[in-house]
């Protein structure tokens, strides 16, 4: 399925993307194996002119991957019209084996990503480029994934066939054995969930408002853990228990569904604010080292006092829209 | 020293056929307060030399400290301001916006800084008053005489009050008095601590009596000091 316009758009971003990466690889090798910043050398010079391209269209680059979730949910959605059995986007990530690696490629992608713009923009704040190796060796670990994303894209593309039915979200989400709820993730009893839910959810409160007071390493490093185990935790919780209230449908679980218009497309207010609370929970945490580059230190501090400052409005953000149908049907009875 | 230039070499278009050696391995020192003449006929690498040190372009290789730090190869966003913050440019044709009235062109270097149309218009009072300009501040500069235009450019290079002012052949289409006059003004201005360099072959400027040193550029070499 090649030839329509969400395909045409996924592998051209895809494309362009990977193929910039591929020319800063050159670079970053350059740069592994020459980089001297105390040198006068026209190598050095030229190496300093090249990286400031390199890693702007990189980051450029980046940026349009990151988007690319979105454009391939959307995508996904747009495609579930097409084939026969799908209701929304799960049945067109499910139609065959590419589809689910795929997501799963580009959401681990995003927080790759969006870290080495982050490297990147701490670098360039400097006028000594003092984190140029390290971002990088990252950019050689980075180009793997974007070639397995670009891979995983053309076959899960390449295999969509209209003629092969797929299952829709009802099924694949519906009421399974035993009266627990089944779901992408795994199983998990009701009350237990959300009981956990929701003491971890304090918990991050109480750490996130403690690490952006006090900007001590072991607080970053708790307040970043318990967000990457949050951000799990939380997509777990949304498909299996709180999605059922979004729909007010008991069996009906689908983490896409949410996405579309009869919904009030409200999907999109509780997962940006989801992942936007993850990424600058978990970046404080990463960017810690870069700290010990004096030169950066009062740079990254601020940084991470902001960036906390920033997840933590986005998981107030989150917790609202997200328990807003729970707790309207747990205190009014319903949709009232 | 506070132009220290070491080993400098400048290639354009290099490994191509049309490669040209603009520089090689020049070696120059320029203390604070000075004035320096770049002696040398057209193609000699004087405007190349100038535009090193005036940080526009990177040598290809060598290490060229201005003011203590190597500018040219800072990225671009910090060269920028230590550019504006650091030199002050008097081109051959004066580079003045003609449409642009005399005020607007010597606040130009002030724009990207931020400051209030107020401050700006404050800060070049002083100086249009100084160079005898202000009765044409609200003229269009494409409608003001030669020796005004001068007096414009060198208003426009000292906005922001650099240590170091860059003149590229400043007299070449200038007449013998307004010449005499553009380098009495260089002079008051060193002995107010600026570091003038001019590149020339004008024996007006190459001979002038205020000059602390004359080096002569030729086929991409600093030569000689020849004062």
């Amino acid at each position: 399925m090649f030839v329509n316009p969400w395909s045409l758009a996924l592998c051209l971003l895809s494309g362009i993307t990977l193929f910039l990466i591929l020319v800063a690889c050159k670079t970053a090798v350059k740069v592994l194996r020459h980089w001297d910043p105390a040198a006068d050398s026209q190598r050095q010079i030229e190496l300093e002119s090249e990286i400031w391209l390199s890693s702007t269209l990189v980051q450029y680059g980046l940026a349009f991957q990151i988007i690319s979730l979105l454009l391939y949910v959307l995508a996904a959605d747009h495609f579930s019209g097409m084939l026969s059995g799908a209701m929304c986007a799960t049945g067109a990530l499910l139609a065959n084996d590419y589809g689910l690696p795929l997501l799963i490629v580009k959401i681990a992608g995003m927080f790759l990503y969006g870290l080495w713009i982050v490297l990147h923009q701490l670098d360039i704040s400097s006028e000594k480029y003092p984190l140029v190796r390290l971002k990088y060796i990252l950019l050689l670990l980075i180009a793997p994934l974007l070639l397995a994303d670009t891979a995983l894209l053309i076959l899960y593309l390449q295999g969509l066939n209209p003629d092969v039915i797929t299952s829709c979200c009802a099924v694949i989400f519906g009421e399974g054995d035993k009266g627990a709820v089944q779901n992408l993730l795994g199983r998990m009893g009701s009350q237990t969930t959300l009981g956990f839910y929701y003491s971890w959810l304090a918990l991050l409160f109480v750490a996130g408002f403690l690490a952006w007071r006090r900007q001590e390493i072991i607080l970053y490093l708790l307040y970043g853990t318990a967000m990457a185990l949050f951000f799990v935790l939380a997509l777990h919780t949304l498909i299996a228990q709180l999605s059922s209230y979004i729909y007010a449908m008991p069996f009906h679980n689908c983490p896409f569904c949410m996405l579309k218009r009869e919904y009030g497309y409200i999907g999109f207010f509780i997962y940006l604010p989801l992942f936007a609370t993850a990424f600058c929970g978990v970046m404080p945490m990463l960017i810690h080292l870069c700290r010990a580059r004096g030169i950066l230190a009062p740079t990254v501090a601020r940084l991470q006092k902001k960036l906390v400052a920033v997840s933590l409005f986005a998981l107030a953000l989150y917790a609202v829209l997200s328990s807003y149908p729970y707790l309207l049907y747990l205190f009014r009875g319903g949709e009232g | 020293m506070l132009i220290e230039l070491t080993d400098i070499v400048k290639i354009y278009n290099q490994g191509e056929v049309n490669e040209v050696r603009a520089l090689e391995g020049v070696q120059l020192s320029v203390a604070q307060g000075t004035m320096v003449c770049l002696k040398g006929a057209s193609g000699s690498g004087k405007s190349t030399l100038l535009s090193i040190i005036g940080c526009i372009y990177p040598p290809t290789s060598g290490r060229a400290v201005i003011a203590g730090t190597q500018l040219a190869r800072l990225p671009d966003r910090f060269l920028t301001i230590h550019r504006r913050q650091t030199i002050g440019f008097i081109f051959q044709h004066f580079n003045i916006l003609p449409r642009l009235s005399v005020l607007e062109n010597i606040i130009l270097p002030l724009m990207p800084l931020g400051f209030s149309p107020a401050r700006r218009r404050a800060m070049a009072e002083p100086l249009l008053e100084r160079y005898g300009i202000h009765h044409r501040r609200n003229f269009p500069a494409g409608e003001i005489s030669g020796g005004e235009l001068q007096r414009v450019a060198i208003a426009r290079a000292l906005i922001n009050d650099p240590p170091i002012i860059i003149a590229d052949e400043p007299t070449a289409h200038l007449d013998t008095h307004l010449s005499r006059e553009f380098l009495a003004t260089m002079r008051e201005l060193k002995g107010e601590g600026k570091t003038i360099i001019i590149a020339s072959h004008d024996p007006l400027v190459t001979e002038d009596a205020g000059l602390d040193r004359r080096y002569g550029v030729q086929d991409g070499r600093v030569t000689q000091d020849v004062c």
